[in-house]
């Protein structure tokens, strides 16, 4: 579901043309290499296709294999090394892949090679199938064995290569025509000439180098709708009628291992525009009595402007769920029913709105007002340091801090601790230069006041509670 | 058929009930030092009570009454075991400076600070905390409520074993309250005077904070 991409090819020219190295003997010892299958990559190019149109396709393409590359603008690379097993010998699973794009009517030329570029040369020099006959053998090019690479490519067209039109100018003037006339060249000239990328690419279609290619992760949502035959003007008739749909959202998610954080359920009403409500999780969730927890306490809190003739479910993006969300004990030894801290924080905030739950955390900074900062992300799985925040203030600060100091009428009669200059922040034009007391109040109240400097007035800036 | 009920004994004499631990073998809640001799001595078992609610009645902010209580959140987020270390602070009336908490030594990354709309949302907001089981301590600071509520927010906390500290007006001395401490903290004469107006096992009466 999430694979590990690899590095995506890199095109950069930007280094000094040097030849890199051709890797004659391989760099581990014969003995201790890994025994890997090689890859044998299948490459599809659609003519003329619409940019919107390759995603489309390579939905397709997933279901013969879990690792399809989009190649822009309109190619794809399915790995098919270990979907053989599964759909029998080579040439069975290449007619069978051609067969899908002569179903969906698309213009599709292919080729399988076991190196990446090799096989999209050849997609790209190959005939386009005939719709009519997919199983026309004379145009593909079918192709396991990496010793025949370079007799194969030599009869291409230089063209296939989709290097810029000033380069393959180059190259026809040098009477270069076909791949073969390329490969005969000296390695040192030709990355002269042509730059280090295209000598590259070269040992990429020779299979000499890898090509390592980003598996293609379809942007997948929950979505469903459900209408109602009866209008329904009673948000406790909702809650119910909504239930199916998480369940099923749930189990949608569970089958991709994967949760979300956000989640919105629609209410269409006959003659108004749609009523949205928006459910926010504090953390990743594919549970189902968690989404529906969160969704109740929303509704509960809701006036349906209008009757509802139907309601849509719309996840946000799926994402990986945490590595621990999979403890089966959670909770067990706690009583069962208590629940988790993020589950709180989801509560409070589905019925009190986002901005009303939040923590605090100190700032590196002299000036007292920005010496803190709200945080509205908690770290809900990090294990406790134990020693708190280090501490790197001294000096008395008070519990509460008012959000703007307030001024004083008259210079307080009793100073307990100070002063404490703090000047600091003139390079950004909120520069503060303040001495900081401790006072009593008439009242009883300890405060914490400052004397501005050039205006030499009292403000009030904190409370000892 | 299910048998006629007459009494809980009857319940417990019955075969098919289950008693998992006797009530009074239990072990006894944990206790928290509010950091001054003087009070410990004065409440029963040494220190602030868990799961149970405590009123703290005072008019104005700044007699040091959060003061009272930072030794103990401390104390009980140390000791709190998994998910349990969380405080929450319902409607403070500023905002919770920070550098301040952090010197004290309270975890901030297990601090909540809750900004409710109304009265109602702010008790809800409580119970809800209370009775989570993973808060070592709910602070929730109100003007005005009912006993209705205030029974509620004790049978939360003593449901979720976390201290509940309730901070309302002197007004509402004289009203009946299901806690199991009530102080009254006010300045006379140049200095704060604690009260403890009601302890359950122990004996009201004024506290000398003197410098400790």
């Amino acid at each position: 579901m999430f694979p590990v991409a690899a590095a995506p090819r890199s095109r950069s020219v930007s280094k000094p043309a040097t030849v890199p190295p051709l890797p004659t003997a391989p760099a581990v010892p014969e003995g201790r290499r890994t025994p890997r299958a090689r890859p044998l990559w299948y490459a599809v190019v659609f003519p003329g296709l619409p940019d919107a149109e390759l995603q489309r396709l390579a939905l397709h393409a997933r279901q013969f294999t879990s690792f399809v590359s989009l190649e822009m603008p309109d190619a794809l690379l399915l790995e098919i090394r270990g979907s053989l097993k599964l759909f029998g010998p080579l040439t069975d699973l290449h007619a069978r892949i051609d067969a899908c794009w002569a179903q969906l009517a698309v213009r599709a030329q292919s080729a399988t090679a076991p190196a990446t570029l090799a096989a999209l040369w050849f997609a790209r020099a190959a005939h386009p199938a005939d719709p009519a006959d997919p199983a026309d053998p004379a145009h593909r090019m079918v192709l396991d064995d990496p010793g025949q690479l370079s007799g194969r490519l030599a009869s291409l067209s230089i063209s296939c290569t989709r290097w810029d039109a000033a380069r393959l100018h180059t190259l026809r003037a040098m009477g270069v025509v076909t791949l073969g006339d390329l490969l005969r060249l000296p390695r040192a000239g030709l990355a002269r000439r042509l730059g280090p990328a295209a000598v590259l690419d070269l040992d990429m279609a020779l299979g000499r180098r890898d090509g390592p290619r980003r598996a293609f992760v379809p942007r997948e949502r929950f979505r469903e709708r459900c209408d109602f035959e009866s209008e329904i003007d009673s948000v406790a008739y909702l809650e119910k009628a909504a239930l199916p749909l998480i369940g099923r959202c749930a189990r949608f998610l569970r089958t991709r291992q994967a949760g979300v954080q956000a989640l919105e359920l629609k209410l269409r009403h006959r003659a108004r525009p749609v009523t949205r409500v928006r459910l926010g999780l504090a953390s990743i969730t594919g549970e189902r009595h968690r989404l529906f927890g969160v969704l109740a306490q929303k509704l509960t809190r809701l006036e349906l402007p209008a009757p509802v003739r139907g309601i849509e479910l719309v996840s946000g993006p799926l994402q990986a769920l945490p590595a621990d969300s999979f403890d089966a004990f959670t909770g067990l030894g706690r009583g069962g029913s208590r629940d988790t801290a993020a589950q709180l924080v989801e509560r409070l905030r589905a019925r009190l709105g986002e901005q009303a739950v939040y923590g605090v955390c100190p700032l590196p900074e002299h000036r007292p007002e920005a010496a803190w900062q709200k945080v509205r992300e908690f770290q809900f799985s990090r294990t406790l340091s134990g020693a708190g925040m280090p501490v790197s203030e001294d000096r008395p600060r008070p519990v509460w801090l008012l959000h703007e100091p307030v001024p004083l009428p008259a210079p307080p009669a009793t100073l307990e601790e100070g002063p404490e200059r703090i000047e600091s922040g003139w390079w950004d034009g909120r520069g503060v230069a303040r001495d900081y007391y401790v006072a009593r109040e008439a009242h009883g109240e300890r405060l914490w006041i400052f004397q501005e400097r050039h205006t030499a007035r009292w403000y009030v800036h904190g409370v000892f509670a | 058929m299910p048998r006629d009920i007459s009494s809980l004994a009857d319940i417990l004499a019955d075969a098919r009930v289950w008693k998992l631990k006797d009530a009074s073998a239990a072990p006894p809640r944990p206790v928290w030092s509010t950091g001054r001799s003087a009070l410990d001595a004065r409440l029963p078992g040494g220190g602030w009570p868990t799961a149970s609610l405590i009123e703290v009645l005072i008019d104005e902010s700044g007699l040091g009454e959060v003061q009272l209580f930072l030794p103990a959140l401390v104390a009980c987020q140390r000791a709190a075991i998994g998910e349990a270390p969380w405080l929450v602070w319902i409607a403070p009336p500023h905002e919770p400076y920070a550098p301040a908490l952090a010197q004290q030594g309270i975890e901030l990354t297990r601090l909540l600070v809750v900004r409710p709309g109304c009265a109602v949302e702010a008790l809800w907001a409580a119970e809800q905390a209370l009775s989570s089981g993973i808060c070592a301590a709910v602070l929730l600071w109100l003007q005005g409520t009912d006993d209705r509520w205030l029974r509620r927010l004790k049978l939360a906390a003593e449901a979720g074993g976390a201290l509940g500290v309730l901070f309302r007006p002197e007004r509402h001395r004289f009203e009946s309250s299901p806690a199991s401490l009530r102080l009254l903290m006010t300045w006379r004469g140049g200095e704060a005077h604690l009260e403890l107006l009601k302890v359950q096992g122990g004996r009201p009466g004024p506290v000398d904070l003197g410098g400790s």
